[in-house]
């Protein structure tokens, strides 16, 4: 008869379970994608070794935080799952059902939901994976070896994790209502607020939590200083100052509205401030873990797409976008569907003599370097230490110096032009090269509109290009191959796998964060509308509209997603300094990770607001 | 002396056409003039909420009219109706239904507030129905922190402040002690012949009901018998109220 009874609750509410149960789905959804990403090691090992132990410290870090903030998340939703039924139990109890009987039905009840939902999530987590991983390979043009979103080590691990996590969500839950009175369960809605005043501690709690704020921004910023303990003092001071800075400063700025008697006596202000004060106090806790995750996932996200401009690095560092040595049919068939912006060329003659120490000597005429402005990639420090490039032309002077640094970079930047870039090179008069005996060959510079869009066209004409060099007999195949790695497309693919696999973790650990996050939050405030629907049918009765009504709960809720989006943000300003050490330029195009983040962000707000209102406010039926 | 209610035959039928429908009101008619202190009693299930929904624009009876102020409140949409309440229409309930998260000042502000008066004008007007109500002491705490007869007044307070044109009392006594339900009912006699405030007060409780200057007896949706006060005292009007009672 019981299994009846709850059944048919289930059914009554079915449109509260349907969120819970799509919340709970999305969660393992998550966990399942980052765990398949994170532990997939086909994928970890297609990106560069060296970025393999980086990503390997990345996400597990990442795994620890999303355990976490999953461990959170599931215990909102089911204090969201509790309120909506403990009414129901408390009913039970009264009609005269055991209380173990009870305990059983909760226990199984959350179990069998929990499970359900794992089991759906994990299954379209192995098809997000595959569609995410996709979306963001092609949005991104990154170079990813293929990969799969089925991986049994990560189903296994996301159906044990979210196993154990809703055992003991059950367990909880049958303790709480076996341990609560009958009367409570029943009007659980109508306990009075508990309420705290103390104006001095919250005075000193508030100035402490922004100086501790600003304690870890400045350790952040000083990171040269302070090297890795920025990390420890702004982790400490951050958390912490966040949490002073939400139980305090945010109730006393709605105190202080409140004083305002005519921002006050507003339409419903009184009641939006008045929801605020009370839920301030219960939401301190979740506010400031949400603003510290909001941190890392935009903080990922920005970094991650940051790791793009190392590709621009690679760009730089050669001038000429392409070099050909050989102009086959096959060669100039490629050439056409590459879109050239200029080209120029370079003569040049090759003559051994096997008494010199070097033995390839490279003739070029005066008249070529002087006439045709050739340019080369200088590469240097700069004051902040970061590797910079900057161009030059090469010019006659410099290059027939013998003892300066200029004179030997010219030397060697203009053999690495031609096929040959070990040879020694020889500015000569346009007289003593045509004296040589020797036959006159050229290289063809070339560049090119788009580099990037280009890039597959330009890689194969470069690579065909100095593969029909193979054969000549004065080019040795080792040369042939440092010719290839030389180029500007063989920089930019080397360049441009090591930055995918980290663009691609930023964003996908920066995606997962904030769906956590977002979730989270969104169930901690769905979990309080059963107990703001007498105060909103209240409201209603008293003759206000029900567009008002509406506008006050996007409000209420606009500030709870606001204040900790807010802090969010400032922490990542703060916390990019610290990322000065790796990055060339940590906030260039920063409103790209941004925008991004905030559309998503403000998705999940709308949805929670309709949610809310839904469950809130009553059907006019006329 | 003018109507502030005029209820013209209303019906209020329950369920959809072909399906299984239950008439809660069958036709209603009766005036409560300007000033005038009315009780409607009736015995659970008689139809006593439904009628005071359909007097407060909170439900729509299927036929008649309702006039208030002379105004048809059976035509209004739903953006009109919520105005409407916010400015023609008083309630105390019998659970207060004060907000627990504002404190009794801002409770009683709340109906201006969405009226859109000035800040400035506010807080006369709240101090004023407050003194005048004996709760001015209390205005800065919270619901919670005050006893169930200081509540049912904050609430009167807010269901005064904006100066409607009647007052529904939906069981005012039933969550009170008889000290608190006696001191409320004398108040709200007071306000009716001091103050001219008229009101409409539901009960099933002949003692609450005695204080009332006429009283309709609702029985299976329809109006039964009626009883006036007159120039009886209280304890008459009550023992008379009990023997109509004892009659069904």
């Amino acid at each position: 008869m019981l299994w009846k009874l709850s059944l048919t609750g289930i059914k009554s509410r079915f449109k509260d379970y349907l969120v819970l149960f799509s919340g709970l789905t999305f969660a393992s959804a998550i966990f399942y994608m980052f765990m398949s990403i994170a532990t997939n090691s086909t994928f970890l090992k297609g990106s560069i070794a060296i970025a393999f132990k980086i990503t390997q410290l990345v996400f597990g870090f990442g795994i620890a935080l999303l355990a976490i903030i999953t461990f959170v998340y599931i215990v909102y939703a089911n204090s969201f799952l509790l309120s909506m039924r403990q009414k129901d139990y408390g009913m039970y109890m009264m009609l005269g059902a055991r209380t173990s009987k009870i305990g059983a039905l909760i226990f199984l009840e959350t179990l069998v939901v929990g499970l359900f939902a794992t089991i759906l999530g994990t299954a379209i987590g192995i098809g997000l994976t595959q569609l995410v991983s996709q979306l963001l390979i092609n949005q991104l043009g990154l170079q990813i070896h293929k990969f799969i979103g089925f991986y049994i080590p990560a189903l296994l691990w996301t159906l044990v994790f979210f196993a154990a996590l809703f055992f003991l969500a059950a367990l909880w839950n049958r303790h709480k209502l076996v341990k609560s009175n009958v009367i409570d369960l029943l009007h659980e809605n109508q306990k009075p607020v508990k309420l705290r005043h103390n104006p001095v501690w919250k005075f000193i709690e508030a100035i402490l939590g922004l100086g501790l704020l600003a304690v870890g921004y400045w350790a952040m910023a000083n990171y040269k200083v302070l090297l890795t303990n920025s990390i420890g003092i702004g982790f400490f001071t951050i958390v912490i100052g966040s949490y002073f800075v939400f139980d305090s400063f945010f109730t006393a700025i709605v105190n202080l509205l409140r004083k305002n008697k005519n921002f006050e006596y507003k339409k419903l202000h009184s009641f939006t401030l008045g929801q605020l004060k009370f839920r301030l106090g219960d939401y301190t806790r979740i506010l400031s873990i949400v603003s510290l995750l909001f941190a890392l996932a935009l903080g990922a996200i920005t970094v991650g797409l940051n790791f793009n401009n190392m590709t621009e690095q690679a760009l730089e560092s050669t001038y000429y976008d392409a070099v050909l040595y050989q102009e086959s049919p096959s060669v100039k068939k490629q050439l056409k569907k590459v879109s050239v912006k200029s080209e120029t060329t370079l003569d040049y003659k090759l003559v051994e003599n096997k008494k010199e120490k070097i033995p390839q000597i490279l003739y070029i005429p005066e008249n070529e370097i002087t006439d045709k402005k050739l340019k080369f990639q200088h590469f240097y420090m700069d004051k902040n230490g970061q590797q910079s490039y900057s161009t030059k032309t090469f010019n006659v002077k410099d290059l027939k110096d013998e003892n300066s640094d200029r004179g030997h970079e010219m030397r060697y930047q203009l053999a690495s032009l031609t096929p040959y870039p070990d040879a020694q090179v020889k500015v000569v008069s346009q007289d003593q090269y045509n004296q040589l005996k020797a036959k006159n060959q050229y290289v063809k510079l070339l560049l090119v509109n788009n580099f990037r869009s280009n890039f597959a066209n330009i890689e194969k004409l470069q690579k065909m290009s100095v593969k029909q060099m193979v054969g000549q007999p004065e080019v040795e195949s080792k040369s042939i191959e440092v010719s290839l790695t030389n180029s500007k497309s063989a920089s930019y693919r080397f360049i441009s796998s090591i930055a995918s696999g980290f663009e691609f973790m930023g964003f996908f650990l920066g995606l997962a964060f904030l769906a956590m996050l977002a979730s989270t939050l969104m169930f901690k405030v769905l979990s309080g509308a059963n107990s703001d629907k007498p105060r909103y049918n209240m409201l209603w009765k008293m003759g206000a509209r029900k567009s008002l009504l509406k506008s006050s709960i996007a409000k209420e809720i606009g500030v709870l997603f606001a204040l900790p989006a807010v802090l969010g943000v400032i922490d990542v300003l703060f916390g990019l300094q610290f990322f000065k050490s790796i990055l060339k330029n940590p906030y260039d195009k920063i409103w790209i990770p941004f925008a991004i983040f905030g559309v998503l962000y403000v998705i999940y707000y709308i949805l929670t607001v309709v949610l809310y209102q839904g469950i809130v406010l009553k059907k006019e039926n006329n | 002396m003018t109507e502030v209610v005029k209820v013209q035959d209303i019906t209020k039928t329950y369920g959809k056409k072909g399906q299984k429908q239950y008439q809660a009101l069958k036709g209603i008619s009766f005036d409560v003039q300007r000033g005038e202190f009315v009780g409607i009693m009736g015995a659970s299930g008689s139809g006593k909420t439904t009628l005071l929904n359909i007097l407060s624009t909170l439900d729509q009876p299927t036929s008649g009219k309702v006039l208030i102020n002379n105004r048809d409140i059976t035509t209004l949409n739903k953006n009109q109706m919520a105005d409407f309440r916010g400015q023609e229409i008083g309630f105390i309930f019998q659970d207060f239904n004060l907000l627990d998260n504002l404190t009794n000042r801002e409770n009683i502000a709340l109906p201006l507030s969405l009226q859109n008066v000035k800040a400035s004008q506010i807080k006369p007007k709240v101090e004023k129905i407050a003194e005048r109500l004996g709760i001015d002491q209390i205005l800065d705490k919270y619901p919670a922190e005050i006893s169930g007869g200081q509540k049912q007044r904050v609430a009167s307070a807010r269901a005064l402040v904006h100066e409607p044109a009647i007052l529904y009392g939906d069981e005012p006594t039933g969550a009170l002690d008889s000290k608190s339900a006696t001191e409320l009912l004398e108040t709200m006699k007071d306000l009716n012949e001091n103050d001219k405030v008229s009101i409409l007060m539901v009960t099933h409780d002949p003692y609450s009901a005695s204080y009332a200057q006429r009283i309709l007896f609702i029985k299976d949706g329809k109006i039964g018998n009626e009883l006036k006060k007159e120039n009886k005292s209280r304890e008459e009007f009550y023992q008379e109220i009990i023997a109509e009672l004892g009659r069904r």
